[in-house]
């Protein structure tokens, strides 16, 4: 780390509250003015919002050749014996002279910029120089250590080391604090945060009836280790990771087993899978060494993780590959740094960034890292019993050659004899590049990703009778995707070339099954335009498969070979499905063939099958030994050998899978150069090596494991050394539970961003959450069971007055539901919320106003089978209109804090909305039904499930009120039989404020 | 504050925009780094929730109150309908790749030059040629500016789409009249201040060419249809007694929630938004109910017309006339469902294009001379443009493909000097040789004519101040009276 631990914090404890509360008073006397000016908290926000577009880091858009945002270049001699700044003495400084300037020709900033200082920035600016403008590194980039608890006057007011933090800037400022909220209050709210659903009334009666001292904890346990709690917390990652089901753009194609990775989330929260783990698993869970198993089924649950790049759009026959990369990587480049460091490195595509120290070189450091990786089709189903089930295969097979070495050894030795075998040598004047060869035992430097095509080709596979008990032949090498079994997922990717010729052909076989030409990454291979890059194979017998590149010259490519198919881009392995592939060229003018064998076999046959048993043969060594067999076939003792292949009958069937989804593989190392101005056409001649960001890692560091490098990215992001990522998750988690993070810009940590409000504190936080492994619910735990989560409302208004945004927390703040508690809320307390976790989603509903090209055939119910919000699918072209107009973002970027807007669209849906009224009669035939309960009793029981508490007295009599004048309009005798009155009655309930507030 | 209004206020951020007050336009959305700008300010407390927020000024005095947007999905072939090139006629039949570089189109299914089916004549005073495919449009030339060298950066319908609507290619970002109405609110409290009315097709990209992007949801388009409800929810399923008495038992309850919070902003503005919801039940269908006008006026429109498609886009372009009228901010209409699917004519160009113009051509020439007639064509801003233009050469044999790099736009109305032709295109209308316009540049001018700055309409996303316009546009000022 550059960067290290200052004593930023103290002097910024002290400091917050004079800018918070005070800046904004626009109080211009010098009297008013902070006591020591400090750098981060006073003067940098100044430099940032007013000079540093064109005296900041980015050296393109630099005025005059000066940068303020350097200690060093900021106070430097200038031309002319002028010094911008001089610490110590303002009167020296051009800086001063500049702001206070009358000539608009010499005024700084530039009236054109419609920029302009306050007289109070004026002062501060002066005095910081007067001080002698000490500069210091942004706070976020300092490391945060464990502060020291401050010390409180009103010791019983603290319930735990957040209070401490909190209440000493409350009484720093003699703000009144809210008391304690009531425990009708506190249960609602915590359930809401914890669980993302209304407390059930029997909790409710056993909280407000428990008077044990350890009855708010017990509660918090309870909800920390709902199942529910998964289902709330996943959701407010699955707004970081721009979580869709489909790609968006013009046809909306499926992005293959999204829903895999909603579960992973869900039941890694409901785990409480240590933060770094998570952050691994994301960025790398396919590069893991020891992947995460899961303790019910043994699946993988790490490769999942990877899932969270292909949240991508994906367009339909993009005409300019290259410039669609470029869009594909820099979202990905985006979400990637918001979500874990809450930085916009994005915005460095272009040119350094304007405010953050993030050079355009750390942007395209890890533009090669995204560039090298590779999405692939992969086993959903994964599991621990199988990666040992293919341990044991390969054992097996490798003791059949064993055996069957040692059974042909020991037979009577053949004479050996010369055997006419075509060698050829290589010709150097060939006309054409090989692009992988699979005729001898290796896979020719290409990627087998999955299990299907292992880890060779087929050369020498011995075949054995079964009848007659004799090994007959050894294979010919080809890459198979049958080498085990069909039903098995996998891929065989070539390295990356360079089309420079005009055809590409590929020898094949197969069934049901594609080679594709993967041109800049882009596998959304769709007519117009692109569908001759996919090429079906659907024949047993050999064929070459060309395909004219011609168009594509100069572009970067690879080949893919994958068994099965892509229908509408969503992938099918139907059962016979295979592919087998000899070799793969590029060339022009006509096809060579046939292609020449390379290598000799030396014709001794000891050694030969020696080289067999250590799968070194050639396809020479091959032809001999099937030679040698058709004069004499060997014959092999069954017991054995047949018991073994028996057992890898067994073992191939128990790798066969059936789920699939899109994650990530490693491609090939492949450094990127800049794009100057961010246009992918005009390149720089160097390139950046793959690397993390250069303010967050040593000087040069550079990362070295090969291919996309993605584990060495997480652990740079998971390094305890890293001093942003625990603070931007705790920072999130704040956020959640209490409206507003302590760093209210949760993903944007940079200059640009808000300053802490409590500085202290969230290193206090963060520091603790490394010490408990980036335990979650843990963290959650500290945060509510502090005081400062528990208190009422702010409704003091001395407090309101003086700090209306509440941004010490005096008080707890008011704040409405998310659009998924709502829904879920209305299901739950209409008794139709099902419980059923996990699985492929529910269909969106479609209304009439929903439509558009890739519309689906048919709507899903409208109540979305009563599942959780997070159940119901996420169609990028058919968002929810309930989850958009109560704020849930649209999913293009990372949104760790929605907008909470305020709209009548919200009134109309909740007044007319069907789905609203069904669910309003659903209830009140509920309540008819409930023949034992009399008004009184029902109202009661709707005001605990809906509202969490007990309706007072003159509640229930304009409830009873309203019930009879709807009795009289609907002309019911009876109000207890009545569905309609109810009905009437429940709907209101759920337009009420408090039911869609937390209050 | 001239009488421009948010209508639809946020809770949270309605202390910024008074805060923001005070430092103009852009700064409205501007976060502070110190929390909340302005929060101490007197002002906001004295603002009770249900009063209108007014919005910020405009920079300058605008020319338009309200934009019509002329949305012709698919791209209509410019050297089909305002830009003559009599050279396709010469050439026909000829090789376009010995005539000039051809680029990859998003078919790559290149013919041979194809000449326009279609005849084109002068109309007006200024003597503008227009085709056969637009005489009523025809007949108005004196009141537009056509720009027959618009540009796009896109070849593909869902970019180009994007682009078009939000100004970048990409999906999320907030759409123009999100934008406009963040910028200068709406003048009517009881209806959205930005309405797309659906003819019937959605463009490709779907409805998030209308969403609010990061904007605040406040500012999204509200979608209205031709239809019995015109608008998602907005008809009261219950009777209307019922639903009256449910509302006034709602706010009781309510307002006796205010009472003990005390002072809750944001619960008030949810109350405040069930009156002006209430209200929209009423004015939104009122908007679709014609009987108050006249025969002579529909038939202006097109209302008798044979064509099912010409009648349905005829009662939308009276629609959006209504629209206008009631103070609308941003109007947008999209496409009828004709037979042939938009003006995306891959092949058998003649029928499609014919079938389409057909449905558009009296509806907006009757659009144009209604508003006229009634003055209001002097503070309304008609846009008529599709994402990009056609290919001079064929599609296979009888169809055009999609081209970005020229294309025909037209404006009329509010600011815009009549009779105008602006920017030229080589000999075959393939590529712009003059006066170059890009999409950044059209949405310059129309804010510009809304009385909006276009480089200081920002809001603060991702961490930078985020434009309409990017880092580019300049006003097309030739265009402008």
């Amino acid at each position: 780390m550059k960067v290290n631990g200052t004593n930023w914090l103290i002097l910024a404890t002290a400091l917050f509250l004079s800018v918070a509360l005070f800046n904004q008073c626009s109080d211009k006397s010098p009297a008013s003015l902070p006591k020591t000016v400090d750098f981060n908290f006073h003067v940098r926000p100044i430099l940032v919002k007013n000079c540093y577009l064109c005296h900041g880091p980015d050296s393109s858009s630099r005025e005059a050749d000066l940068r303020l945002d350097t200690f060093e270049a900021a106070t430097a001699l200038r031309e002319g014996d002028i010094f911008a700044i001089k610490p110590g003495k303002p009167g020296k400084s051009a800086v001063i002279h500049r702001i206070n300037s009358d000539d608009p020709d010499k005024l700084m900033p530039p009236p054109a910029s419609n920029l302009s200082l306050t007289e109070r920035e004026k002062a501060i600016l002066e005095k910081w120089i007067d001080q002698g403008a000490e500069w210091k590194p942004h706070w976020a980039f300092i490391k945060p250590e464990k502060p020291e608890i401050p010390s409180v006057k009103n010791q019983e007011e603290i319930a735990n080391k957040v209070d401490a933090f909190v209440l000493a800037k409350l009484e720093e400022q003699q703000l009144p604090i809210a008391p304690i909220a009531n425990k009708y209050t506190l249960i609602r709210r915590l359930a809401y945060v914890l669980t993302g659903l209304p407390p059930h009334p029997a909790d409710i009666e056993k909280f407000v009836n428990d008077s044990s001292p350890d009855a708010y904890e017990k509660l918090v346990d309870q909800y920390l280790n709902s199942l529910r709690f998964g289902e709330r917390w996943a959701r407010h990652w699955m707004d970081l990771v721009r979580y869709a089901e489909t790609k968006g753009h013009e046809f909306d194609y499926p992005v293959q087993g999204a829903w895999q990775y909603r579960d992973y989330l869900i039941r890694a929260f409901n785990e409480d899978v240590p933060y770094p783990q998570l952050v691994k698993e994301q960025l790398a869970g396919d590069l893991l060494e020891s992947p995460r198993w899961n303790k019910e089924n043994g699946r993988n649950e790490s490769q999942l993780g990877t899932l969270f790049y292909t949240m991508l759009e994906g367009k339909h026959s993009p005409v300019d590959l290259v410039i669609d990369e470029s869009e594909r990587i820099d979202n990905m480049i985006d979400v990637t740094t918001k979500t874990f460091q809450a930085l916009t490195v994005a915005c460095s595509r272009c040119h350094d960034h304007k405010f953050d120290p993030i050079p355009t070189t750390d942007y395209y450091a890890l533009y090669g890292i995204m560039k090298s990786s590779r999405f692939s089709v992969k086993d959903a189903n994964f599991t621990l019993e199988k990666a040992e089930n293919l341990a044991e295969l390969n054992q097996i097979k490798d003791e059949i050659r064993k055996l069957t070495a040692r059974a042909w050894l020991e037979e009577v030795p053949l004479p050996v004899q010369a055997a006419s075998i075509q060698e050829t040598e290589n010709d150097t004047e060939t006309g054409y590049t090989l692009l992988g060869d699979f005729r001898n035992g290796d896979l020719s430097g290409w990627q087998s990703s999955g299990l299907a095509f292992g880890q060779h080709t087929t050369l020498g596979e011995p075949k054995f009778d079964s009848q007659s008990q004799r090994l007959v032949s050894f294979s010919e090498g080809q890459a198979s995707s049958r080498q085990i079994s069909t039903e098995i997922v996998g891929a065989l990717r070539s390295p990356d070339f360079t089309i420079t010729e005009d055809f590409i052909t590929v020898r094949a076989k197969g069934k049901e099954s594609f080679i594709r030409v993967i041109i800049d990454n882009f596998q959304l291979i769709q007519d117009p335009i692109y569908g001759e890059l996919d090429m079906e194979v659907d024949d047993s017998k050999w064929r070459n498969y060309t395909v004219d590149v011609s168009p594509w010259k100069g572009h970067i490519a690879y080949l893919e070979i994958i068994p099965g198919y892509f229908e509408r881009h969503y992938y099918k392995l139907p059962k016979d499905a295979y592919v087998e592939v000899a070799y793969a060229l590029a060339y022009n003018g006509d096809l060579p063939s046939p292609l020449p064998l390379t290598g000799s076999a030396d014709q001794n046959l000891s050694a030969t099958i020696s080289r067999w048993v250590d799968r070194k043969s050639s396809a020479s060594d091959i032809q001999y030994l099937n030679q040698q067999l058709r004069r004499k076939s060997v014959y092999v003792p069954s017991a054995e050998i047949n018991t073994l292949l028996q057992r890898q009958r067994e073992l191939a069937q128990s790798l066969t899978d059936s789920a699939y989804f899109t994650g990530l593989t490693n491609g090939f190392e492949i450094n990127s150069p800049v794009f100057l101005r961010g246009n992918p056409k005009t390149l720089s001649k160097e390139t950046v090596p793959h690397r993390f960001l250069s303010s967050l890692s040593e000087d040069g560091l550079t990362f070295t494991s090969g291919g996309s490098n993605r584990k060495e990215l997480a652990e740079a992001i998971v390094n305890p050394d890293n001093p942003l990522t625990s603070r931007v998750m705790v920072n999130r988690l704040w956020h959640h539970l209490f409206g507003r993070g302590i760093v209210e810009t949760v993903d944007n940590f940079g200059l640009q961003g808000k300053l802490p409000t409590h500085p202290a504190l969230l290193d206090y936080l963060a520091v603790k959450f490394q010490e408990e492994d980036g335990s979650v619910k843990e963290m959650l735990k500290l945060m509510v069971m502090s005081n400062t989560f528990q208190r009422a409302v702010v409704t003091d208004s001395l407090a309101l007055s003086r700090d209306p945004e509440n941004l010490l927390l005096s008080g707890y703040s008011l704040r409405r539901l998310e659009a998924e508690s709502i829904r879920d809320g209305m299901l739950a307390v209409s008794g139709q919320l099902d419980p059923t976790m996990f699985g492929p989603s529910v269909s969106i509903h479609l209304t009439d106003f929903m439509q558009g090209r890739g519309r689906p055939r048919d709507s899903g119910p409208l109540d979305g089978n009563g599942r959780r919000s997070i159940y119901v699918e996420v169609r990028r072209n058919f968002l929810s209109p309930m989850m958009l107009t109560f704020d849930r973002p649209i999913p293009f970027s990372t949104f760790g804090k929605r907008n909470v807007t305020n709209v009548p669209a919200q009134s109309l849906m909740l007044m007319n909305d069907p789905l609203v009224l069904e669910q309003a009669k659903r209830m009140a035939q509920r309540l008819v039904d409930q023949t034992e309960l009399d008004t009184r009793e029902r109202i009661q029981q709707i005001y605990l499930w809906a509202f969490a508490r007990p309706a007072r007295e003159e509640e229930v009599a304009k409830a009873i009120a309203f019930l009879e004048q709807q009795a009289q309009e609907h002309k019911a005798e009876d109000i207890s039989t009545s569905v309609a009155v109810w009905k009437d009655y429940c709907h209101t309930i759920f337009n009420m404020k408090e039911f869609i507030y937390l209050i | 504050m001239s009488g421009n209004r948010h209508i639809i206020h946020q809770s949270i951020s309605r202390r910024q925009m008074l805060g923001a007050c005070g430092s103009g336009f852009g700064s409205l959305a501007f976060v502070s780094l110190f929390g909340g700008l302005g929060a101490a300010c007197q002002r906001a407390e004295k603002l009770s929730p249900p009063e209108v927020v007014s919005g910020a000024h405009p920079h300058y005095i605008p020319k338009a109150k309200s934009v019509i947007f002329l949305y012709m999905d698919g791209g209509v072939s410019q050297v089909d309908s305002f830009d003559p090139k009599p050279r396709l006629a010469q050439e026909n039949g000829e090789d376009p790749y010995k005539k000039f570089k051809v680029d990859n189109t998003q078919f790559d299914n290149i013919g041979k030059i194809l000449k326009s089916p279609w005849e084109f004549k002068q109309y007006g005073e200024c003597g503008m040629p227009v085709s056969e495919l637009f005489p009523h449009i025809a007949t108005c030339v004196d009141d537009l500016a056509l720009v027959r060298s618009m540009t796009s950066e896109f070849p593909e319908h869902t970019n180009a789409n994007y682009f078009l609507h939000t100004g970048s290619g990409l999906q999320g970002r907030p759409s123009m009249g999100a934008w406009v109405t963040y910028g200068l609110g709406s003048e009517n409290n009881d209806l959205p201040g930005y309405v797309v009315l659906d003819g019937g097709l959605v463009p490709p990209g779907g409805l998030d060419n209308f969403n609010s992007g990061f904007l605040p949801a406040s500012y999204q388009a509200s979608v209205l249809k031709g239809q019995a409800v015109p608008l998602a929810n907005i008809k009261p399923l219950d009777d209307p007694t019922i639903q009256d008495s449910k509302l006034d038992y709602l706010k009781q309850v309510d307002q006796s929630l205010i009472g003990k919070l005390g002072h809750a902003d944001a619960v008030e503005s949810a109350i405040s938004n069930y009156e002006l919801a209430y209200r929209m039940q009423a004015s939104v269908p009122e908007l679709t109910e014609f009987a108050t006008e006249s025969k002579a006026t529909k038939k202006l429109y097109g209302f008798d017309s044979d064509d099912p498609h010409t009648r349905g886009y005829a009662a939308q372009c009276l629609l959006a006339r209504r629209l206008v009228e009631r103070g609308v901010r941003f109007i947008e209409r999209t496409c009828p469902s004709v037979e042939a699917v938009r003006c995306d004519q891959h092949n058998i160009l003649r029928d499609g294009h014919e079938r389409n113009a057909h449905a558009v051509d009296q509806p907006i020439a009757g659009l144009l001379k209604d508003l006229k007639s009634r003055g209001l064509l002097d503070e309304t801003l008609v846009v008529w443009t599709g994402e990009f233009g056609r290919t001079p050469f064929a599609q296979g044999k009888d169809g055009r493909d999609h081209n970005p790099s020229a294309f025909s736009m037209w404006m009329a109305g509010a600011g815009i000097k009549g009779g105008t032709i602006f920017g030229q295109t080589d000999d075959y209308g393939y590529r712009v040789v003059e006066n170059k316009v890009s999409i950044h540049d059209l949405h310059a001018t129309m804010l510009h004519l809304l009385g909006i700055h276009h480089e200081k309409l920002t809001f603060h996303f991702s961490g930078r101040d985020i434009r309409l316009t990017d880092v580019h546009g300049h006003v097309i000022h030739d265009i402008l009276a």
